[in-house]
């Protein structure tokens, strides 16, 4: 059970169905299931009006929003926002974590990600995400198939290669938020 | 070209990584050529913060507007015409009080129609990759980055099914930089900017960095101008009729260091795009011999990272007579930079040939100088008939009406 914290917005009933797939409190235990808790308020929020307009196209979440309003899925971002995130994975492949670490670093990544990339309003939290869902993501962009988010994303990974990839995944996805 | 184009990553990359394995063992082998994703991005800049501001993609009712802060010139007024339009960018003016807005992260088309006293909204398309509009003869224009679409006579036919265009318009693949703003010229050709996918960088093909012009149906295509790195606004003057266009400065080269410019379109002529920046500055990283050599010169600076968008010359009466003529620009704000400059709607007076531009404030208010926060961004204008003015907020997802009386 995730601990009881002080300041943490009441679960709206929506939530539950979020969690099935997303984890409970928002931390996910499912390969290529992005967690959401801790992300922040903007990003979520986006991320649900995108979804429900179906500006992203995400199989699993087809026809989940249809018709949510507005004020549902702010609720739903303060909320999972607010939502503790759970420890990294400690199994650092030392070669690949250091590689990550230093083409993050030379990437920039921390300049909107921020520089323990714990993101910042419309911009996600990358420090603890899932690897497999960073690297699908990052594949996504760098294949111009984001479509709905903004484009920087698209010209950020211009020309990197599959391994580095793989390595900022590996990276990112160890270190605490 | 997509294909050759991923192949000379391709290619990039692996000399990259043979050359790093190279240096590995050999500490004495040349250095690399850097990566696509690191032009343009200075060591120096290894610490900044400066990132895009985050749009809002909820809608926003009239009451939660702060109206009361916008500051505009004596005899002025503003009001929100249309709310709950989020993400609203461009207007285009259709038939019988009907208008078209294009959302660019949602991906919608709004009509709002408007009776008078009050308007109504309904979204004709959605679902498409940054949208905009266009409006003639009738028809509704709508181009994405990889699709166009015409609605033939939607007035009298609101539910009409679209004619899909895409073909003939032969868009090229990327989208970063590639949404559009796009007019019918006095001409009769629709007009249309391609952004270089890039903040800087050479463009992977010949396609990038242009304005072009078509026939209304996508035929008789001709690239008008190259070397413009991200045009999305532009009118034709009142008596010249030469176009004048806004064109976004690249990021990332200090706080004052490139302006936006506000520039006339010379045929065949070159701005500069990527080795020379508002037809005087070099770019450090990619390098020409005298880059800006034969650069035609902007108009006018409109301000480092302001973000530069939305053009139209005042033609109406409603405004005083020395507003008559005069470029009003909308600049939706910087975030590159550490002082904000811009979220605000300028005016540029000059002369016919370009001459002599000043740059004077008109609708500001939209951020605060003391704590460097936002709330809006003003983006397009639109000249009403009766010679209001609307002005789009991108931020709040609402369109504003600005009247004059005595």
């Amino acid at each position: 059970m995730a601990p009881l914290f002080c300041g943490a917005q009441s679960m709206p009933a929506r939530a539950v169905a979020c969690n099935a797939c997303h984890g409970t409190n928002g931390n996910s235990q499912l390969k290529d299931m992005p967690s959401i808790a801790g992300q922040p308020k903007i990003f979520i929020e986006n991320q649900l009006v995108l979804i429900r307009e179906g500006m992203r196209d995400i199989p699993q979440m087809k026809g989940v929003l249809e018709n949510v309003p507005d004020s549902e899925l702010t609720a739903l971002a303060n909320y999972y926002a607010g939502l503790p995130v759970a420890k990294p994975p400690t199994n650092r492949q030392i070669n690949m974590y250091t590689k990550g670490e230093t083409l993050a670093k030379e990437m920039r990544c921390g300049i909107c990600h921020l520089p323990n990339y714990v993101g910042r309003e419309q911009m996600p939290r990358l420090a603890g995400q899932r690897e497999d869902y960073l690297l699908h993501t990052m594949r996504s962009m760098k294949a111009n198939q984001a479509v709905g988010r903004d484009s920087i994303m698209i010209a950020s990974l211009y020309g990197i290669s599959d391994e580095d990839l793989q390595a900022i995944s590996h990276y990112l996805a160890r270190i605490a938020p | 070209m997509v294909k050759n184009f991923t192949q000379s990553f391709k290619k990039l990359s692996l000399l990259v990584s043979l050359s790093l394995s190279a240096l590995a063992v050999n500490a004495q082998a040349p250095a690399a050529p850097p990566p696509a994703w690191k032009q343009g991005m200075p060591d120096s800049l290894a610490n900044s913060t400066l990132a895009p501001l985050a749009g809002k993609l909820t809608a926003t009712k009239a009451a939660d507007v702060p109206l009361n802060k916008i500051k505009l010139p004596p005899g002025f007024k503003v009001e929100v015409w249309a709310d709950s339009v989020p993400g609203s960018r461009a207007i285009a003016q259709g038939d019988n009080g009907k208008y078209y807005v294009g959302s660019r992260p949602l991906g919608r088309v709004y009509e709002i129609t408007d009776n008078g006293t009050t308007r109504t909204s309904r979204v004709v398309i959605d679902k498409l990759d940054q949208p905009t509009v266009a409006f003639r003869d009738g028809s509704l224009y709508v181009m994405a980055v990889d699709k166009v679409l015409r609605f033939d006579n939607i007035d009298k036919n609101p539910t009409v099914a679209p004619i899909d265009l895409t073909e003939k318009f032969n868009l090229p693949p990327e989208k970063h930089h590639n949404w559009k703003y796009i007019a019918f010229g006095p001409d009769g050709k629709l007009y249309i900017p391609f952004g270089a996918p890039c903040n800087i960088c050479e463009p992977p093909s010949a396609e990038y960095a242009q304005i072009r012009r078509y026939n209304a149906d996508g035929s008789g295509m001709e690239v008008l101008a190259r070397g413009i790195r991200n045009s999305v606004g532009f009118d034709w003057h009142p008596v010249t009729k030469e176009l004048w266009f806004s064109n976004h400065g690249r990021d990332w080269l200090g706080d004052d260091t490139p302006n936006d410019t506000m520039n006339r379109l010379k045929v065949g002529g070159h701005y500069g795009f990527p080795s020379c920046h508002q037809g005087n500055l070099a770019d450090p990283d990619v390098k020409r011999l005298k880059p800006c050599d034969g650069i035609e010169q902007p108009v006018a600076l409109m301000g480092p990272h302001a973000a530069t968008m939305g053009v139209k010359f005042y033609t109406g009466n409603m405004f005083p007579p020395e507003y008559r003529n005069v470029l009003f620009n909308a600049r939706k704000g910087s975030w590159n930079r550490t002082k904000k400059i811009g979220h605000d709607v300028v005016m540029v007076r000059a002369d016919a040939d370009g001459k002599n531009a000043k740059v004077e404030p008109f609708m500001t208010g939209f951020y605060s100088d003391a704590d460097q926060t936002f709330w809006g961004r003003p983006a397009y204008l639109h000249q009403m008939n009766d010679g209001s003015m609307l002005v789009s907020d991108e931020q709040m997802g609402v369109i504003y009406r600005v009247t004059y009386s005595k």
